[in-house]
């Protein structure tokens, strides 16, 4: 059963070996670990393994857990972390020093009309987003899905992946503009196709 | 006046809210008059929203049960799991 224990409350139970306390963790924190681990793996299987993995090591590690951070931004460390290595084990692209994808080309945001909730409820839009998160390098694609997708703070994101804050903004920054990239060019080709079909009929 | 270069170094930022008052002042004034940079910051501030209408995945059935049972073989014997390392904070 759910308690009103503060998580600080349920560590310190946890670490006194109070099994039903690392329960309630568990339970308060597996649908957000799970849901963090499909936006950067997009595979069930994969986020379930990170689930599991995380919350393993987790187990393991309570006791040492110190508090020097909360517990949410622990779990989400260790989360982000087993997320990472298994996307490096799969060879996505790499962070180069630049990449011709992070150029800001230029815009026609005439293309980008309509607005992004009606654009939501197109399939091959969803498809577009995905892979513009799909051709993201891991070291990006943390950073972009704890800031722009789970809406963190820059300064949450810099303790949970040990970074400076300065380092976040840095590839937050050239993230956007990748994934932009690949968006204006999704809504480029619409556009065309649009164009095209329109003169044939 | 900014140059357009220095308005797309901070636009993140100033989309973020996250520059200095007379920077983001600036930024207002070149976006204004710049239809380029209108364009930059307009798709990118389109783009975050997008993102942000994202729903979140939810576990499939069974997955907490299993998640349970993964951690009850720890509990019952550390070394059957082959469980990785545990993390400090």
């Amino acid at each position: 059963m759910a308690t009103t224990a503060t998580d600080e409350e349920l560590v310190k139970r946890a670490q006194a070996d109070d099994e039903r306390a690392f329960g309630e963790l568990v339970t308060r924190y597996e649908s957000k670990v799970y849901s963090l681990a499909m936006k950067m793996l997009r595979n069930p299987e994969d986020a379930e393994d990170v689930l599991q993995d995380t919350f393993l090591r987790a187990y393991r590690g309570i006791k040492s857990f110190k508090g020097n951070s909360t517990f949410s931004t622990w779990i989400y460390r260790i989360t982000a972390n087993s997320a990472l290595m298994r996307l490096r084990k799969k060879q996505l692209p790499q962070v180069s020093i630049e990449d011709s994808d992070e150029r800001e080309a230029p815009i026609s945001i005439a293309d980008w009309a309509p607005g992004p909730a009606e654009q939501l409820l197109n399939q091959e839009m969803q498809k577009t987003m995905d892979e513009a998160i799909d051709a993201l390098p891991p070291e990006f694609r943390q950073v972009f899905i704890l800031r722009d997708v789970e809406e963190l703070s820059n300064a949450d994101v810099a303790e949970i992946l040990d970074l400076s804050v300065a380092a976040v903004k840095s590839r937050l920054h050239r993230a956007r503009i990748k994934v932009r990239n690949r968006l204006a060019q999704y809504f480029s080709e619409t556009k065309t196709n649009r164009a095209t079909g329109a003169k044939a009929s | 006046m900014m140059t357009c270069r220095e308005v797309l170094d901070s636009i993140s930022n100033f989309i973020d809210a996250d520059t200095k008052k007379e920077v983001a002042e600036e930024m207002h004034k070149h976006i204004h008059i710049c239809s380029e940079c209108r364009a930059q910051f307009d798709s990118l501030t389109m783009t975050i929203k997008l993102y942000r209408h994202v729903e979140n995945p939810s576990m499939p059935a069974g997955c907490h049960d299993r998640l349970v049972k993964v951690l009850e073989l720890e509990r019952m014997n550390p070394k059957a799991s082959g469980a990785p390392k545990s993390e400090n904070d």
